[in-house]
Parts: C-alpha cells; structure tokens; sequence
C-alpha cells in the first residue's frame, strides 16, 4: 500500500514540475529550468514523452523474458504475463508515438516527417501489431503460446536497434539524433540538474506505474483462464 | 483567479493532477476488485 501513495504523490509532484516549473535564460532556484535552444518552452514534453519510449523498451523486454520463461518451463501463467507486458508494450508505443507526432507539428512544423526516429517507432509497432494478429489467428492455447514466444523473442531483437541505435547513427531532426550538436545520450543533451532530476523522477513513477498496470493485466487474465477450467471440468 | 487567468498552464497543471487522480483510483478500484477475486478462487479449490 505504501508505494502506492509513493507512485501517487511521485506523479503528483512530476505532473506539477514538469508543467509548470517556469524555464529561465539563467537557472538559479532549485525548480528552474534552463532555456534550450531550438526546443524552448517544447522541451517539456522530455517529462512524459520520454517515459512511455522507456516502458515500450521495459515491456518488450518483459515479453521476451517471459516468452523464454514460457518455452522452459511450458506454464501458460508465463504466457499471460508476457501477453499482459505485450499489450502495455504496444499501448505506451502508441503513446511514444502520438505525442511525439504532436509536438513534432510544433518543434519541425510538420506531424509525420520520417525522422528516423518516427521511422522507427512505425516499424517497431508493425512489428508487435503483427505479434497480435499472428496470435489471434491460432485456436489451441498451448500452440499459440509456443509460436508467440518464438516470434516474441525474434521481434525483441530488434528493439535496441530501432530505439537507441538507428535513430541515434542517422541524421534527423530528433533530439540525439547524429548531426544533433549535443548528440549522445538524451541524458546530457544540455539538460541541467534540476532537469535531470525531474526526469529521473518521471522515469521512475512511469515504471512503477507499468509494473503496477501489468500486474492487474496478468492476474485478470489468469484468473480467468482457471474459472474457464473450473467450468469446463464441471459442466 | 486572476492569478490563474494571466498563468494559464497553472490551469493544465490541475487539470493534469485531476485526471492522474483518477486514473489512480480507477486502478486502486481495480486492484482491490481483482484481489477479491483472488480470494474467491482460493476459497473454492
């Protein structure tokens, strides 16, 4: 229960200092922010935008360890988990995705321009769109979960090249991008401390919020497959 | 209120704060819903 409050009042206080701390030519007080060229007053989107890219990462990453953890040890339970990881995966790609293209109408002037990084994240969303698609189209349980796990292992390969090599070997117009001067890491891309904390915050409340939603979204699924197998054993 | 009439984004900031209030006891709701659940399965086996 504690971390629960924790988890509310950390997004509470990232929502409060990522929306409102005002951003200042000269930084001084603990809650200003510096001014960024090219970005200005945009570079607040880091606080939220960023966050929902990293639990893509984390729930692609679930999936695949839980695809492993599957084809081990044959428990459906895994499957669900990994199902459950997949579909937050998917959500928060979407999301990655959508808010990225909003502030990109008003960072480069256009919604969709094939940045590398918007080439990307499309590629990677066809990717795990086609995971779903490939395990509706199967019947029995335990094949699907054996196709899925094979195909969610593959797929997870090529995550850390679609989100952290690609978009950052290529020129675009994305923060981190190569011919960006303060190329490198998001990280020192000239935020300054209070900024960095802020974000370290919001990293940090995003990821227990994922691992909070997860749990909810495998329980439900487990239990319902065991009232699935209570009724079929009695009727 | 004038305050917030000339600091617009003080406005989105607790708009922001009532929506995450309520995603956040949606989700505590479901939490509890689901482990009721939980209960109810372990009673019956």
């Amino acid at each position: 229960m504690i971390w629960k409050i924790f988890l509310f009042l950390l997004l509470g206080f990232v929502s409060v200092a990522g929306i409102a701390f005002p951003i200042v030519e000269n930084p001084q007080a603990w809650y200003e922010f510096p001014f960024i060229k090219g970005l200005e007053e945009n570079a607040k989107i880091i606080f939220f935008h960023v966050p929902t890219a990293w639990i893509t990462v984390i729930a692609f990453l679930m999936t695949a360890i839980y695809s492993i953890q599957y084809l081990r040890k044959k428990n459906l339970d895994d499957d669900a988990k990994a199902y459950a990881a997949a579909q937050l995966g998917i959500i928060f790609c979407i999301l990655a995705t959508v808010t990225g293209a909003v502030w990109a109408r008003f960072a480069w002037g256009a919604f969709w321009s094939w940045d590398p990084r918007q080439t990307s994240i499309f590629a990677l969303l066809l990717i795990y769109g086609a995971w779903f698609a490939l395990r509706s189209s199967i019947e029995s349980e335990e094949k699907r979960a054996t196709l899925s796990s094979v195909y969610a292992i593959i797929a997870f390969v090529t995550v850390p090249f679609f989100i952290f090599i690609m978009p950052r070997i290529m020129t675009g117009l994305h923060p981190g991008s190569a011919d960006d001067t303060n190329a490198g890491p998001v990280i020192d891309f000239k935020m300054n401390e209070n900024m960095q904390l802020i974000f370290f915050l919001s990293l940090i409340g995003f990821t227990i919020l994922y691992f909070w939603m997860w749990k909810l979204g495998y329980k439900s699924i487990i239990y319902r497959d065991k009232l699935n197998k209570q009724l079929i054993i009695r009727g | 209120m004038e305050f917030l009439e000339k600091n617009a984004i003080y406005i989105v900031m607790i708009i922001v704060l009532i929506v995450w209030a309520g995603i956040f006891f949606y989700l505590l709701n479901l939490d509890k819903r689901i482990k009721n659940v939980e209960k109810e399965i372990g009673d019956k086996k």
